[in-house]
C-alpha cells in the first residue's frame, strides 16, 4: 500500500535553466515540481502515473523510494512514513527504472548477492529468490559473466532480479521501458503483470499510451506538478470525450494548462 | 556497520578489476622506484666507466716551454698525445671529437715561472656528463704539475711550505650520516609518498562518486536499506585504503629496488637502510593515514558533487596541483618545521617525515602536526558525509 498526501516539493533552478526559464523582468530561481499531490495505491493492483516529460512523475516516485524528501505532506509505503522510517520503508520496495545501471565489474550472481546482503537476506531465502528469479528469467547461463559483456537485455534481465531479489510488497517502475527494444519492454510489460498477480502494490510512470492501456488498473494524471485527473482506469475509459486516450490526455492535459 | 562493510568489500571488489585504477593504485608505486632506481644506476655507473676507461685525446702545445707536463701525459696509458695540432683548430677539433682535451701552454710560461708570477695556461674541453667525468684526470695532472712547481719556489726561496699555512683548523662536524641524508633526500621521500597517496586514491574516488552516478546505480543504492552515512562511508574508507595502499607499495617499490640493487656499494647501502628504518617509516605512515583520510573526503566529496567521470576528472585534476606544491615546498632546502609550517597540509607532513628520517623531530611539532591532520581529515569526513546527504548534491541539475 502507498498513501501519497498532499505532498509538495520545490527545486532550485541551476543557473543554466534560470537563463532558459527567464521571463522578462522576473527571474526565476524555482520549480514547483510537486504541487499538492495525493493518491493512494493497494496492493494487487496497478497505479499509473501518466504525465509528460518534466511532469513531476519522478520525483514523486524518488519520493515514495525516499531518495527524496518532499518539503511538506507525508507518504506512507506498506505502513510505514517515508519521513520517520526511511529505512524500513526501503526494505519494502523495489524500485526499476528503463535508465536504471549496473556494475558492470560484477558478475549477475555478485550483484545479486550484494544486494541480496544490503536487504539481510538469509542464505535460504537468497538462494530461494535467486532460484526462482534466475530460473524464470533464464539467467543462469550468464550468471557468471561479468555484466558489462552483457546485452542489453541480458542486462535488463539482471536489473528486475536486482529489483524483486528481496520479495518487495511494493514496486516502483520509473519509465521501466525506456530505451528498451520491443522484446525486452514485453518482458518488463509481464513482469509488472507479473507483480500484480502476486498482490503486490505496483506503480509505474509513462508517457507511453499503449502501456497505459495494457497495464493501468487506477490512473494519475500529472501535468506541471499537479495531478488533472485520478481514478480508476476503466472509469476514465469509460468518461472519454474524445476516441483514444492519446486525445484523451491531451485533452485533459491542455484543458489543465 | 554489516551495510557499510558490505559496500566496503563490493567497492574493494570494483576497484581491484579497474585496470585503470590497478595501474595508478598498484603498478605505478610499486615499480616506479625500482625503474628510477635502476635505471639511473645503470647509466650512471655505466657513464661513470665509459668515462673513466677512455683513451682521452689530448693535445699540449708547448709554445716554446719545457716539455716536462707533457712528458706526464705521454707516461699515462689511459691519455694519448694528438701531435701536430695549431691552437686556432682546437675549438673546431674538439667540436668533431677528434680531440677531447688541449692544454696550451703560454709563450711566457717558463718566464713566468722562472720571475714567480702565477704562469698562465689554457684549458680547451668540451663540458658534457661524460667529459665532466674525465676531466679529473686532466685536473689531477695540471694540479699535480703545479704543486711540482710550488715545491721548486719554496725549494729557491729557502722557505718551509709549511708558512702558508695561517691556520690549522679541525673541521668537527657533529651531524650524523642520518642527519645529512634527512636534510638532502629525506624531503623527496615523504614527497613521492605524498604524491602516491593522492594519485592512488583519485581513480577510486571518481570511481566510487561520479562513475556511480553516471552508470545509474546511485539510485539503485540510495533505495536499498542501507543508509546515506553507510554508503557513503563504505565508499570513503575504500578510497582511503586505495591512497595508504598505493603509498604503502610506493615504499615497498623502493626498499625493493635499494635491497636489489648491486650496483649500490656495500657500505652505502647499509648506510642507507639504517637511515631509512622501520620506526622512521612506521611514523612517517602513521603520519599518511590521516592524511589519507582527508584527501578521501576532499576527492570522494568533489566526484559526488560532478555529473560524469570527465566532469570529475576536470574537476580533480587541478587538485593535483594543490597538493604537489606543499609537497614540493617541503623538499626545498631551509624550509623548516615550525609551529606555522606544521599547520599547513601536506607541507607539514613533507616538512616532519624529514625530520623523521633526520632524527630530528621534536615531538611538540610532531604532536601539532598530528593535532592539525586529524582535525582536517575529520573535517573532511563531516564535510563528505553531509554533501552526500544533500539532494542538490546527489541529484544536481545540469
Amino acid at each position: 500500500m502507498i498513501e501519497v498526501n498532499n505532498i509538495y516539493k520545490k527545486f532550485k533552478l541551476s543557473r543554466k535553466q534560470q537563463r532558459e526559464k527567464e521571463n522578462g523582468k522576473t527571474k526565476i530561481k524555482f520549480i514547483q515540481s510537486v504541487d499538492d499531490v495525493s493518491f493512494k495505491c493497494t496492493p494487487g493492483r496497478i497505479f499509473t502515473l501518466l504525465g509528460p516529460n518534466g511532469a513531476g512523475k519522478t520525483t514523486i516516485l524518488r519520493m515514495i523510494a525516499t531518495m527524496l524528501a518532499p518539503d511538506s505532506g507525508s507518504i506512507k509505503v506498506a505502513g510505514f512514513d517515508t519521513g520517520k522510517q526511511p529505512g524500513k520503508v526501503r526494505e519494502n520496495i523495489g524500485f526499476l527504472t528503463g535508465t536504471t545501471g549496473l556494475y558492470a565489474r560484477l558478475t549477475p550472481n555478485e550483484m545479486i548477492k550484494y544486494y541480496a546482503d544490503l536487504y539481510s537476506l538469509s542464505k535460504k531465502d537468497f538462494e530461494k529468490n535467486k532460484d526462482s528469479i534466475f530460473n524464470t528469467l533464464d539467467i543462469n547461463e550468464f550468471a557468471n559473466r561479468k555484466i558489462g559483456k552483457l546485452s542489453s537485455g541480458m542486462k535488463q534481465k539482471v536489473s528486475i532480479a536486482r529489483t524483486l531479489i528481496h520479495n518487495p510488497d511494493v514496486v516502483i517502475f520509473d519509465e521501466p521501458t525506456t530505451g528498451l527494444d520491443v522484446l525486452t519492454s514485453r518482458n518488463i510489460i509481464k513482469l509488472i503483470r507479473d507483480c500484480r498477480n502476486q498482490g503486490k502494490t505496483v506503480i509505474f510512470s509513462t508517457h507511453i499510451m499503449g502501456e497505459v492501456n495494457m497495464l493501468s488498473d487506477d490512473l494519475a494524471i500529472l501535468h506541471n506538478g499537479k495531478i488533472v485527473y485520478s481514478g480508476n482506469f476503466e472509469s476514465f475509459k469509460s468518461e472519454m470525450r474524445s476516441k483514444t486516450i492519446e486525445d484523451e490526455f491531451v485533452r485533459v492535459v491542455g484543458g489543465a494548462s | 556497520m554489516k551495510n557499510m562493510i558490505t559496500i566496503f568489500l563490493k567497492e574493494m571488489k570494483e576497484v581491484l578489476r579497474d585496470r585503470r585504477t590497478l595501474i595508478l593504485m598498484i603498478v605505478m608505486p610499486l615499480l616506479l622506484f625500482p625503474v628510477i632506481i635502476n635505471v639511473t644506476t645503470t647509466f650512471m655507473m655505466k657513464l661513470e666507466k665509459g668515462a673513466e676507461e677512455k683513451i682521452l685525446k689530448v693535445s699540449v702545445l708547448l709554445n716554446g716551454n719545457k716539455p716536462g707536463f707533457e712528458q706526464k701525459i705521454r707516461e699515462r696509458k689511459d691519455m694519448s698525445i694528438e701531435e701536430e695540432v695549431v691552437e686556432n683548430k682546437i675549438k673546431n677539433l674538439i667540436t668533431l671529437k677528434k680531440l677531447d682535451f688541449a692544454v696550451v701552454f703560454d709563450k711566457n710560461f717558463d718566464n713566468q715561472v722562472e720571475t714567480m708570477e702565477p704562469a698562465d695556461v689554457r684549458l680547451y674541453y668540451r663540458s658534457s656528463a661524460e667529459m665532466d667525468i674525465s676531466k679529473r684526470r686532466i685536473d689531477k695532472l695540471l694540479k699535480k704539475h703545479g704543486e711540482e712547481l710550488l715545491n721548486e719556489r719554496f725549494a729557491r726561496l729557502d722557505i718551509d711550505k709549511k708558512v702558508i699555512n695561517t691556520l690549522n683548523i679541525e673541521m668537527n662536524d657533529i651531524a650524523t650520516v642520518k642527519e645529512k641524508f634527512g636534510e638532502r633526500a629525506g624531503g623527496l621521500l615523504p614527497y613521492m609518498f605524498v604524491i602516491f597517496c593522492f594519485i592512488g586514491a583519485m581513480y577510486p574516488a571518481i570511481d566510487l562518486g561520479a562513475g556511480e552516478k553516471e552508470r545509474g546505480t546511485i539510485e539503485t543504492l540510495l533505495v536499498s536499506p542501507a543508509s546515506r552515512f553507510q554508503i557513503v562511508m563504505g565508499k570513503f574508507w575504500v578510497v582511503t585504503a586505495a591512497g595508504i595502499i598505493s603509498a604503502l607499495l610506493s615504499v615497498t617499490g623502493l626498499f625493493v629496488s635499494i635491497k636489489m640493487n648491486t650496483q649500490i656499494p656495500g657500505e652505502i647501502l647499509q648506510v642507507i637502510l639504517k637511515i631509512i628504518d622501520i620506526k622512521s617509516i612506521s611514523v612517517i605512515f602513521s603520519l599518511l593515514f590521516p592524511l589519507s583520510i582527508f584527501f578521501a573526503g576532499l576527492l570522494l566529496s568533489f566526484s559526488l558533487y560532478a555529473h560524469s567521470f570527465k566532469e570529475a576528472q576536470s574537476i580533480i585534476t587541478p587538485l593535483n596541483f594543490a597538493i604537489i606544491i606543499p609537497a614540493f615546498i617541503g623538499t626545498l632546502p631551509g624550509i623548516k618545521l615550525d609551529t606555522v609550517t606544521a599547520m599547513i597540509p601536506v607541507l607539514n607532513v613533507s616538512l616532519a617525515s624529514k625530520e623523521i628520517i633526520s632524527g630530528t623531530i621534536k615531538a611538540g611539532l610532531l604532536i601539532e602536526v598530528y593535532a592539525s591532520l586529524i582535525a582536517l581529515a575529520g573535517l573532511s569526513l563531516y564535510f563528505c558525509v553531509k554533501w552526500f546527504n544533500r539532494e542538490s548534491v546527489i541529484f544536481r541539475a545540469e
